[in-house]
């Protein structure tokens, strides 16, 4: 019953050291992980955006549907991990709807190479050319839609303005941000004002409605402007300048942070020269 | 609709991108100038910049298909606060639109052409013609439907440039013929809604607000007209050439023949065209004549 301790000691103890340890890191992984919230927090916005931007320009060069499809399908693994698949799901919406508007397009009337499928014929060039853009956006849109739930606008920004991005450019963005939540959460509010009133009816007409529509808007824009106006002279004479040059509490990307960023490079040349092998 | 990342060829997501650069360029400058001298320039210009994104994801009711759909609000920004102005704010509401999966990071340079430039300027074009003639609302909401109208086109004619470059003119109906059922509708939502906007604006005395003068000085304005009038004489040449039964080849291989037939086929010439694609050879070729002529005009001028 017990030969098992008198034979070989070698793989029982390689075994027991192995798994001991990698219990060891993995209670760590799980803590960092915890800590962190999710894996693509803890990266450097910095890094993110590049990578993003890299690897959506590599996928537009890619001329096989395998590898964005495969892109794809990890996307879709990380936001069921990250319970992020709702949202991933229906901000998805519109640039499925504008690739199918392309297989079909393409499908129809590009090719010459005449495929059966039921009652309609296709063309097979059409078809796969049709395929292989709505892959690539499948896996760009993706990659995008990830990259915003892991990172948040004023992050984004940051790294824009580390970029060297116009100062005018970032000033500008920054109170868009700002704008754009207040703007759908009053014209939300206005509107329900308004239903109250009997405005929207059922029974108006689509003039009527697109006047209703418009009256918010023009009564929000013109409140908005006053009040953007107010807020903007608060903020100078708290001290805040338009135009202040780079941000000097950046913090310098440190060693880790730029071979996580060579490393992901790597990795997208060589998925992008698998692409060529294929 | 915006066009996705993954659509365009790469060549044409740089030209594109190239393009929109430089009436980007264009607007931060007058934005600046503008913003030294009025400094509440900034917030109203961001204001409007978020009135854009909103509108544009705001999705309103489209009759005829049942369906709903959203406007593209930048012909009404650029009567608000000028073309260029416009086209800044419209590249930054497609960045972070993109981020909503509306559009993309790589198109925001094609994107910003249809929606931002074309948009723009034809919509502001059209009530400024319109203006003085018609009533406000009506000048309004003209630069609303051919705003609407005019971005779409241009979208269909981005999709046929890279995804069919042999056909172009074949692929670009179609594209336009598919974007119909949804977008011409669409374009009546817009001229109500901009005429409507502008009014209310105008009725509730915020007219003070609206400033649409554009600070450029003559040479601009000559130069920016000069090109939309040799642009539309181009565009409405091949379309009536092409409706006759032309081939839509352009004007190159004339240019080629009779301007220069003893030129080498190996030249550097005809070898960057090859090596960068042919949109991007033109527009290299635009850059370098168009900066040698800016920078020695004002000198040959003086001189004369």
């Amino acid at each position: 019953m017990l030969e098992w301790l008198s034979g070989d000691p070698l793989n029982g103890a390689i075994i027991t050291i192995t798994f001991f340890i990698s219990v060891i890191i993995g209670k760590y992984i799980r803590m960092k992980r915890s800590a962190s919230g999710f894996l693509g927090i803890s990266i450097d916005q910095r890094i993110k955006l590049f990578v993003l931007f890299f690897l959506i320009i590599s996928i537009t060069l890619m001329t096989h549907w395998y590898i964005p499809i495969g892109v794809s399908l990890v996307c879709i693994l990380i936001s069921i991990i990250a319970n992020n698949f709702w949202d991933y799901s229906r901000k998805l919406v519109f640039p499925f709807v504008l690739s199918l508007f392309i297989i079909v397009i393409q499908g129809l009337t590009y090719g010459s190479t005449m495929v059966d499928i039921g009652i309609i014929s296709i063309y097979k060039e059409g078809f796969e050319y049709g395929f292989l853009i709505f892959s690539r956006v499948f896996a760009a849109t993706s990659l995008i839609i990830l990259m915003l739930s892991t990172t948040c606008e004023t992050e984004i920004l940051d790294a824009m303005r580390w970029y060297r991005i116009p100062t005018s450019l970032i000033d500008i963005s920054s109170l868009m941000i700002r704008y754009i939540k207040a703007f759908s959460t009053e014209s939300k509010k206005m509107k329900k004002a308004q239903e109250s009133r009997c405005g929207f009816s059922r029974s108006c007409g689509y003039m009527e409605k697109m006047h209703n529509i418009a009256t918010i808007s023009g009564a929000l824009i013109t409140r908005a402007f006053t009040r953007a106006e107010q807020v903007y002279r608060a903020m100078i004479s708290r001290g805040w300048k338009h135009d202040q040059g780079s941000f000097s509490g950046h913090r310098s990307l440190n060693h880790s942070d730029m071979l996580l960023g060579f490393a992901l490079s790597a990795g997208i040349i060589i998925l992008l020269g698998i692409d060529m092998i294929l | 609709m915006h066009i996705s990342d993954g659509i365009l060829k790469p060549e044409w997501v740089f030209f594109w991108f190239a393009i929109s650069a430089i009436f980007v360029a264009l607007g931060l400058r007058i934005i600046n100038k503008r913003i030294k001298d009025e400094p509440v320039y900034l917030p109203r210009i961001a204001l409007l910049g978020a009135v854009v994104f909103v509108i544009s994801v705001w999705h309103i009711p489209v009759p005829v298909t049942g369906s709903s759909s959203h406007p593209v609000g930048t012909p009404m920004a650029s009567i608000i606060i000028g073309p260029f102005a416009a086209v800044v704010i419209s590249a930054i509401a497609l960045f972070f639109q993109s981020f909503v999966a509306h559009g993309g990071l790589t198109t925001i340079g094609a994107n910003t052409f249809s929606m931002g430039i074309v948009g723009t300027f034809g919509g502001y074009f059209v009530y400024r013609l319109l203006k003085n003639i018609s009533p406000l609302w009506f000048s309004a909401g003209m630069a609303g439907l051919v705003g609407s109208i005019l971005t779409y086109m241009t979208t269909a004619l981005q999709l046929a440039l890279s995804l069919n470059p042999g056909n172009v003119m074949h692929y670009w109906k179609l594209y336009s013929l598919g974007f119909i059922p949804t977008q011409l509708p669409l374009a009546f939502a817009e001229f109500a809604f901009t005429a409507y906007v502008i009014k209310y604006i105008y009725e509730t005395s915020s007219m003070d607000k609206i400033n649409t003068s554009c600070p450029l000085d003559r040479f601009t304005k000559t130069a920016l007209l000069l090109m939309f009038s040799i642009i539309s004489t181009i565009a409405i040449g091949a379309y009536v050439g092409y409706l006759d039964g032309a081939n839509m080849a352009g004007t190159d291989g004339t240019v080629e023949a009779n301007a220069a037939p003893l030129a080498s086929p190996d030249g550097i010439g005809i070898r960057l065209m090859a090596l960068l694609g042919e949109p991007l050879g033109f527009a290299m070729v635009g850059i370098t004549g168009g900066l040698f002529t800016g920078y020695f005009l004002s000198d040959l001028r003086r001189k004369n």
